[in-house]
């Protein structure tokens, strides 16, 4: 033991290697992988995968969730009162509240720091025409978002001929003038996105996470926006398609009462969720909560009490690593009564 | 669109390769159970694979995994008292030691884990970075969010009551 400290650092680190050299952890790349829930994909790509593929992958994801233990959390293809808190809605302006069954999912994209990503709101099913997952898609390519901050990045005058399941695959038949070239003014990202708006928005419909075929006007197309379709795609990984953190109650423009309640997705960093209540550029009220799981979009929900007058809700998440990365963030414009 | 040369998953596959075991050593040397040290690394790696998107550097990422297990040791040590759950001897690695020799080694190493138990928070994670690891004062500093002349007094501090917790055979 006398001899032990004669060259302090050294000794220091021969003590603290030697401590855990012995320490072999058992494999844990599968474990992470259950987590991360990925087919292998590269971020903001159309994902090419054969039908077998899909089959793997979409076992891969039940998987995954059943593991996680959560509720249909990276979900985007889950209706949403299963995988929402249960929390009051007073939102009374709120076009579909979250309780009722038959509101369409409809993904739309928005600009964030890291690109376009999605983000999904609930549009009422009453008064259209034809199938829901039709209509899904249909409000997705061609309908009007809630939200002003949100968009389809599909051109103008794009429509749904037909969408139907035939086998493990979605079919979805799309029209217009131009759809098989990236018109100048889109991005490949934008394309990418553009694409997986679709396939959320069908998936979500049918609850179901085959793999997407698209067709434009009945013909099977080897590109659609510049992206290869050859293949059916799959879901683009939640992480690097979907926007972090999403509100989904109360939506755009709700009228609430004062106190009110808050609920949505976040995927973030030990699962902190940051929020602000704005007046203009002031702030009346701000707060934290965590969401129920880190790092996967988990639910998160909290109570906010303002008096009456409109405000910006921000919700986002919290710049864990201090070293000045961008927050993910949504907001909505609610009336407090 | 940007040209990256991995995906989070692919990242996620490299650098685990290259350093799960590490980060899992670096854990238990904070943490003391092996467990523990593996849940902390593994929900470390699902974090930086959501978060690749921003970090798209090896280099980066490392520094984020490195970062992300220190706080989650730290959180789980504070949240779970994991430390006094454990039993302090049965669970270096798990290993059962068959000769002497070998009991002595064991023994060895458990009076250092035990002996890093002993010192604040800090103090232990500045070790750990500095000498099992080998980063540098500056590196640390980033790491642990604190200034380097605090990285300095934390590891001056801590090596001597390493150093003396260790040599007084109490």
């Amino acid at each position: 033991m006398t001899d032990r400290f004669r060259s302090p650092d050294d000794d220091l680190r021969e003590l603290l290697d030697d401590a855990v050299t012995d320490v072999q952890p058992r494999e844990g790349l599968s474990a992470i992988r259950a987590r991360t829930e990925a087919p292998t994909v590269r971020p903001l790509r159309p994902w090419l995968l054969g039908a077998s593929a899909a089959v793997v992958a979409t076992a891969a994801t039940v998987a995954a969730v059943t593991l996680s233990g959560s509720p249909a959390p990276h979900a985007g293809p889950a209706v949403p009162p299963s995988s929402s808190p249960p929390v009051p809605s007073p939102s009374v302006s709120s076009p579909v509240t979250a309780a009722a069954g038959g509101a369409l999912p409809v993904y739309y994209s928005g600009d964030t720091t890291q690109g376009p990503r999605l983000f999904r709101e609930f549009h009422a099913a009453v008064g259209g025409t034809g199938d829901r997952a039709a209509r899904s898609v249909e409000e997705s390519v061609a309908g009007t978002p809630l939200d002003p901050d949100y968009a389809t990045l599909w051109p103008a005058g794009t429509h749904v001929n037909h969408v139907e399941r035939s086998g493990g695959t979605i079919v979805v038949d799309l029209g217009s003038a131009s759809l098989h070239d990236r018109p100048a003014s889109m991005t490949a990202a934008q394309a990418g996105v553009a694409l997986q708006q679709v396939v959320y928005s069908v998936q979500a419909a049918y609850q179901q996470r085959a793999p997407v075929r698209f067709l434009l006007d009945g013909q099977v197309t080897d590109q659609v926006l510049g992206e290869p379709t050859s293949e059916p795609l799959a879901q683009g990984d939640a992480a690097s398609t979907l926007a972090q953190v999403w509100v989904i109650d109360p939506s755009q423009g709700a009228r609430v009462a004062s106190g009110f309640a808050v609920s949505g997705l976040a995927a973030s960093f030990e699962a902190n969720v940051q929020w602000e209540l704005l007046q203009g550029s002031t702030v009346v009220r701000h707060g934290h909560t965590t969401a129920a799981q880190c790092c996967v979009m988990a639910p998160y929900s909290f109570t906010v009490s303002a008096p009456p007058g409109t405000y910006t809700l921000v919700v986002h998440d919290e710049d864990a690593s201090g070293a000045g990365h961008p927050a993910w963030q949504d907001t909505k414009t609610v009336t407090v009564r | 669109m940007t040209l990256t040369v991995w995906d989070a998953d692919e990242a996620v596959a490299e650098l685990y390769g290259a350093h799960y075991r590490s980060l899992v050593r670096l854990s238990v040397l904070l943490v003391r159970d092996v467990g523990t040290a593996e849940e902390v690394v593994q929900d470390a790696f699902v974090a930086m694979h959501g978060r690749w998107g921003r970090l798209r550097d090896p280099e980066k990422a490392l520094a984020y995994l490195r970062q992300a297990v220190v706080n989650r040791s730290r959180s789980v040590l504070r949240h779970r008292g994991v430390v006094e759950r454990h039993d302090a001897r049965a669970t270096v690695a798990g290993v059962v030691p068959t000769t002497e020799e070998a009991a002595l080694r064991h023994e060895r190493r458990a009076r250092v884990l035990d002996a890093l138990r002993e010192l604040p928070t800090r103090q232990r994670e500045v070790l750990a970075l500095r000498y099992y690891l080998d980063l540098s004062e500056a590196d640390i500093a980033v790491s642990l969010g604190i200034s380097r002349g605090a990285v300095k007094s934390h590891a001056s501090r801590g090596a001597a009551a390493l150093r003396s917790l260790l040599e007084d055979p109490s």
